[in-house]
């Protein structure tokens, strides 16, 4: 099985390497004219790539915690983690990205730089989702697994840590590489803040050629071969670190 | 004089109003004694034996652990049950781990021995439960009846001064248990003290040195094996036991 | 501010139809129709994987510039590239919904003489829809969400408004924090309601 996926992610790299390559060359004269702009259209892959990967794993991080607080830390920090994650969950992700640009800086008198803004708020708009993810995990595994724990001496953080976690951590993924995908396709959003990402480039493009429909297409390619590759990759590490008789839990 | 491991005092366990598990439960067991308790279904026996290591809060009541009392505020429960074994009715092995590693697991980390000496302890371990063949394995590719030998390893792992079992065998298909059983026959050899839940009467005759009647939250009847066997003294355990042969006569 | 609550509402709710057309059928190819259903596989992919900004310029700059008769409308886009990426979504939903409810259901139709179409019609669909509803809830408040998207190919909604609103009246502040109150209010509600809805459809039912 992990066979079948390591050929698909090569053919898919090389088909890749094969359309860049054409392109370089001119092969799809209508696609060449974009070879002047590959430098620009890297610096913008890079800045998706990374408030991608910030968020996801910030998410992570932050949604692990929340999900441990919520479990753990009484009513008080439960209810403020509910609110959290409700306006996190229930507004555009757009919206999120003003509030932190103009709402909390005119409150607080602060100043956030539109790079600081565009990784903050992925990242606390992932942990929202991520924290539902690792608590239905967590309870899955809960209630037997503590006890166990328990009955052999170890203190509630420890059999978190070296019981919970790990097993949690591993059904989670599959709805983790789900919320991969989302986030990625939100991080368009960024351009709304003048963040120059992917398709922000594609527009500056389009700006300057009037090639439209070519230059949207080959974007959407970028992102689609990035978000399909970084899938497989995910399905492939599954499939490895699963641990016979734990599975996923829908 | 042998001294007392585990001793409970008048204690109380209800989950509502009417449903007292542990009815003013006063108990004690001495070193290298062997005590199996059986009764009802429902009538309290697990929740009992929860509360003796504390895996259970008893409402009332205080529970010894040698000359500790771990109803008080302010003990160390993790320290203390470290020095309790339990074998849980349905296994509950760490489904992430190895069957060495789940041995291994609460020697690194609650005796923080060093990584070398806990492998070979837990080593040690399973080679007495004789499925040291087994050691990197995950749970889910082992039998019941290996799991719950590995069960019986991890619980046995710390050397604790006592080893309470409730219903080792009972989630356990029938032609598995025996495994398990003779597992327990030999560690009543090697003199462990043991409290076990289970109705496995057979056994119970074997090496119990004292059985209890637990019904409806108490103590109804101890004595020694052959008591039961041949003249109850309640009724209650009387009614119990004539169903149990007639159920044992039928299979 | 309000005139855009209708647009968004208008937007959310028609893509959230045109995904079921679309949805509901393609899972059913899936499942059953072995040979179609890379087809289908495909259709995923492409509209789970590209995000739904890139989609909406490709289509409304790039496609409209050769068939302005539907495309020049950034009403009609939006809704229409949102509703595809519903369609998506939907599929897989109800995908597992089709899993969940079991074969039983689908082999008993058959058994009694009901064609493939037939027995999806009138066997699988309605329980696939009963069972299906929690995932319908979350993904209508996701097309919500999303449909703040709309903003950038210049749609009158809520979005649109809310950035109206702050430059005319220089307050950064109260114009976002109402929008994101608004938006929460569209989602949270029907959401819930669609939940508990569809918990007490399926024990009803015994699903």
């Amino acid at each position: 099985m992990s066979r079948k996926l390591s050929v698909a992610i090569v053919a898919l790299l090389i088909s890749l390497m094969l359309l860049l390559l054409a392109v370089y060359y001119g092969k799809f004269s209508m696609f060449g004219y974009i070879v002047k702009y590959l430098p620009l259209v890297l610096d913008g892959l890079i800045l998706t790539i990374e408030v991608t990967l910030f968020g996801i794993f910030g998410g992570l991080a932050l949604g692990t915690l929340l999900a441990i607080g919520d479990m753990y830390g009484g009513k008080a920090i439960s209810t403020a983690i509910r609110l959290y994650v409700e306006f996190f969950r229930g507004s555009p992700i757009i919206i999120q990205l003003f509030i932190f640009l103009y709402v909390i800086p005119t409150l607080f008198h602060i100043l956030i730089e539109p790079l600081t803004v565009g990784f903050a708020v992925f990242a606390l708009n992932s942990a929202a989702y991520q924290k539902g993810y690792v608590k239905g995990a967590m309870e899955a595994v809960f209630e037997d697994q503590m006890t166990a724990g328990l009955s052999v001496g170890m203190s509630k953080p420890q059999i978190i840590l070296y019981v919970i976690l790990p097993q949690a951590l591993r059904i989670v993924i599959p709805a983790w590489s789900n919320e991969f995908c989302s986030l990625t396709k939100s991080t368009a959003a960024v351009l709304v803040i003048g963040l120059r990402d992917l398709t922000a480039v594609g527009m500056t493009i389009v700006g300057q050629t009037w090639r439209i429909l070519e230059t949207y297409v080959f974007i959407a390619v970028l992102y689609f071969v990035w978000i399909t590759a970084v899938t497989k990759i995910a399905d492939v590490v599954y499939e490895r670190k699963k641990i016979p008789g734990i599975e996923i839990s829908v | 004089m042998t001294s007392t491991v585990m001793e409970s005092r008048h204690l109380w366990k209800a989950y509502e109003a009417h449903l007292v598990a542990v009815k003013d439960v006063s108990f004690r067991i001495r070193e290298g004694e062997i005590k199996l308790i059986f009764g009802p279904s429902g009538s309290g026996k697990s929740t009992f034996l929860r509360c003796l290591a504390m895996l259970t809060t008893p409402d009332k009541g205080d529970v010894f652990l040698r000359d500790v009392c771990l109803t008080k505020p302010g003990v160390d429960l993790n320290r203390a049950r470290a020095r309790i074994g339990f074998v849980f009715q349905h296994i509950w092995l760490f489904r992430h781990l190895t069957a060495l590693d789940n041995v291994e697991l609460a020697l690194r980390r609650v005796l923080k021995l060093p990584k070398t000496e806990a492998k070979e302890r837990a080593l040690q371990a399973l080679r007495e439960v004789k499925v040291e063949e087994w050691a990197h394995h995950y749970p889910a590719q082992l039998s019941g009846g290996q799991q719950q030998r590995v069960g019986i390893a991890r619980a046995l792992a710390r050397n604790p001064d006592i080893i309470l079992l409730d219903e080792p065998t009972s989630a356990l298909d029938p032609e598995l248990t025996g495994e398990v059983i003779d597992t327990l026959r030999d560690l009543a050899k090697k003199g462990t003290t043991m409290l076990i839940v289970s109705h496995e009467m057979p056994f119970a005759r074997e090496i119990a040195d004292e059985m209890i009647f637990y019904d409806e939250g108490a103590i109804v009847e101890t004595g020694p094996p052959e008591q039961f066997f041949t003249n109850p003294q309640s009724e209650r355990a009387q009614k119990f036991m004539i169903r149990l042969i007639k159920k044992t006569k039928r299979e | 501010m309000l005139g855009g609550v209708s647009t968004t509402l208008a937007i959310s709710l028609l893509s959230l139809l045109l995904g079921l057309a679309i949805g509901l059928p393609l899972a059913f190819i899936r499942a059953y129709q072995r040979s179609s259903s890379f087809l289908v596989e495909g259709f995923e992919k492409i509209f789970r994987g590209i995000p739904e900004i890139v989609l909406m310029l490709l289509f409304y700059w790039g496609i409209g510039l050769y068939f302005p008769f539907p495309f020049k409308s950034a009403f009609f886009t939006a809704t229409f590239v949102l509703g595809l990426r519903s369609a998506a979504n939907q599929s897989q939903i109800f995908r597992g919904a089709i899993r969940g409810i079991g074969e039983e259901q689908m082999v008993a139709a058959r058994s009694l003489g009901f064609s493939k179409l037939r027995s999806v019609v009138h066997v699988m669909a309605p329980q696939v829809f009963i069972f299906a509803t929690p995932g319908l809830g979350s993904e209508y408040a996701l097309l919500v969400k999303d449909s703040a998207y709309a903003f950038v190919i210049g749609v009158l909604e809520i979005m649109y408004n809310t950035n109206v609103i702050r430059k005319a009246t220089m307050d950064p502040v109260t114009p976002y924090l109402v929008a994101a109150f608004l938006y929460i209010l569209l989602t949270f509600p029907i959401a819930t309601w669609l939940d508990t809805w569809g918990s007490r459809k399926k024990k009803k039912l015994g699903l």
